[in-house]
């Protein structure tokens, strides 16, 4: 009974961890572009530290075109390779200058889908191009097909997204008509992620704002949607409690967000992780009712929406409230952030730890490329376990069958051997598993590399190995 | 030592209706000659369900097996080939299927070493596959023994 049930939760659960893993790997290697673009912007703005024209105007097409393009070109590679980046790049350009807002949310689905486009075309190709004609159709299909996809999301999904953008621009003018200010974080946490934070900011509060303020000297209009708490408490949350890249980068991106005001730095948090949506809804509801109850507002639209710029714009006699609405709603998102990510952990390490191995192996390919002799020699290889449920069936034929591949190579000193999962010993310096055991290997065997097959035989990654060890 | 041990234990037939069919059909010769019970076979079947469609070792091929927690009476091994293909899970397109059934750790280890030398060469393995009878499976398995 009890494996019945334990076989069917991990597959679901795998595939929303798939998707979860899959935004990661698209926003986290580009986080450095948003940390440029981030300093850049609180520089340099009118409103800014030192305020630039000519460099500020580097800000409006690094957000409307470097960083879409960047996760286009991303998604595009993790669905098929170099191809794919191209492709995804192509798709996105178009729906960039199909519409007038930053293109974030099209650009990591225009990005894969370019991607998919250009595997499927290959793979239905495949075999069937004459020798010699293989340069001209590889970049003509890429080509044609790109011209194709550039036309569509030029014309279709970025109107699309505009028209979301509009369908949220007017659902918050309703809710204001409600008077339930706090139900505004509903809309606006969500909006702020995908990049419609100035839109609504500076479309529709800061109107509201300036309105009250001329009758009452201040408003709380302007800190309905630029309260720097939240965001902080978010990244807070994952400096302590998130997995390792994000740990180490949440840090630096509080700086820029709480003392730069550049909220596009936590965006990519709650992206790769979007439950965290849930804290920052929270940590937004609680701040603008903290802000209501003491009666605070501010004086003008804080732009860009900094601890500084709040506390230069608060009145006289408000600053009990406003500094209260920026800790509460930072200390509430940082306990709902923390707790989604405790209980997220495991799936975390899991999804993380194996993208880890593929950068580690990466690095050790270019490291072989680099120098052949010295580096990889220090790393000492003298065991290898082929591991599956049973531990004596699949990883023994592909056990046995890796040793005959060494013996032909003329490697030795390599001991190989077959365990069930849980039985491999510490001695053993990689662990060969099928991927879809995976995630039980990695339960047992946290910092162990593993490489995963799917063909006992001859998997490309253990040809890789073989080609690795050879090299030694 | 793979060849005695699939003697006897080789069928070919058109079609079966789903992968779990394919492994009750393939395990009979096991089965009528006491290698196993029943038990074991939906041992294998449980084991695909809970842990994936590993046992496809290569493309087309499946190796159905499971720990022994009481189904094997004694180590042995069975073939199975199909005309047409039958689908495992994630839409691993199988239409060769070998049973394994290891009494313990260490006494099925020669038939799995001839077997991975049948996989790991080309030529060998295009002949494996395209086997239409017993005796050329068996010419195939004498190649590499």
């Amino acid at each position: 009974m009890e494996n019945v049930i334990k076989a069917k939760t991990p597959s679901f659960r795998a595939r929303i961890q798939a998707v979860g893993g899959f935004l990661t790997n698209m926003v986290l290697p580009n986080i450095g572009a948003f940390i440029a673009w981030g300093l850049l912007t609180a520089l340099f703005i009118p409103s800014g530290w030192f305020p630039n024209e000519n460099l500020a105007s580097i800000v409006d097409p690094a957000i409307k075109y470097l960083l879409p393009l960047l996760l286009a070109s991303t998604g595009g590679r993790m669905v098929a390779g170099q191809r794919g980046a191209v492709m995804g790049t192509i798709g996105a350009i178009g729906l960039i200058v199909g519409s007038d807002i930053p293109m974030f949310l099209g650009a990591m689905i225009i990005g894969p889908l370019g991607g998919w486009l250009i595997k499927k075309f290959d793979k239905l190709i495949d075999g069937k191009i004459p020798a010699g004609f293989e340069m001209i159709v590889n970049n003509f299909s890429i080509g044609i097909l790109g011209f194709f996809l550039m036309i569509f999301s030029f014309y279709f999904i970025g109107p699309v997204i505009e028209a979301a953008n509009n369908v949220v621009s007017s659902a918050i003018k309703s809710l204001v008509d409600t008077g339930y200010l706090p139900l505004l974080s509903l809309i606006n946490e969500p909006a702020k992620v995908l990049f419609l934070n100035n839109v609504i900011d500076q479309g529709i509060y800061y109107p509201l704002g300036m309105q009250e303020t001329l009758e009452a000297g201040k408003s709380i209009y302007f800190t309905v949607a630029s309260n720097p708490g939240p965001g902080l408490g978010l990244l807070l949350a994952f400096s302590f409690f998130g997995k390792k890249a994000a740990k180490r980068t949440a840090p630096g991106a509080i700086i820029i967000h709480f003392f730069g005001g550049i909220h596009e730095l936590y965006f990519p948090y709650v992206l790769m992780k979007p439950l965290t949506i849930l804290a920052m809804i929270a940590g937004g509801m609680s701040g603008i009712t903290t802000f209501y109850l003491f009666d605070a507002g501010l004086v003008a639209g804080p732009s860009p929406g900094s601890i500084i710029s709040y506390l230069a714009l608060t009145p006289k006699g408000n600053f009990l409230g406003i500094i209260s609405g920026v800790i509460v709603a930072a200390v509430v998102s940082f306990i709902v952030t923390a707790i989604i990510l405790k209980f997220d952990k495991k799936t975390d390490e899991e999804d993380f730890t194996s993208s880890i191995e593929k950068s580690k192996a990466m690095k050790s390919e270019g490291k072989q490329i680099l120098n052949p002799s010295n580096e990889l020699s220090n790393t000492k290889i003298s065991k290898i376990s082929f591991a599956c449920d049973a531990g004596a069936g699949s990883s023994a034929l592909g056990a046995t069958t890796f040793r005959k591949r060494l013996q032909k190579a003329n490697i030795d000193g390599i001991e190989v051997k077959h365990y069930r999962i849980e039985d491999v010993p510490e001695d053993t310096d990689i662990i060969v598993v099928h991927k879809d055991l995976l995630e039980r290997a990695r339960l047992s065997h946290k910092n162990k590399r593993i490489i995963t097959i799917e063909n006992y035989i001859e998997d490309p990654n253990l040809l890789k190995l073989i080609d690795e060890l050879g090299k030694r | 030592m793979l060849s005695e041990y699939l003697k006897g234990n080789i069928n070919f037939l058109n079609r079966v209706s789903s992968w779990e069919e394919s492994i009750r059909v393939a395990s009979d010769p096991l089965l009528k000659k006491g290698n196993i019970t029943p038990k074991y076979i939906q041992d294998m079947i449980d084991n695909v369900n809970k842990n994936g469609p590993y046992i496809v070792i290569v493309p087309g091929i499946a190796m159905p097996h499971a720990r022994n927690e009481g189904g094997v009476i004694k180590t042995g091994i069975s073939f199975l080939k199909l005309q047409n293909n039958v689908q495992f899970p994630e839409g691993k397109e199988v239409n060769i299927i070998i049973v394994l059934a290891a009494e313990d750790n260490s006494s099925h280890l020669g038939l799995l070493s001839d077997l991975s030398s049948i996989l790991i060469d080309e030529d060998v393995v295009n002949k494996f596959r395209n086997s239409s009878n017993e005796e050329e499976i068996m010419n195939v398995i004498k190649m590499v023994e």
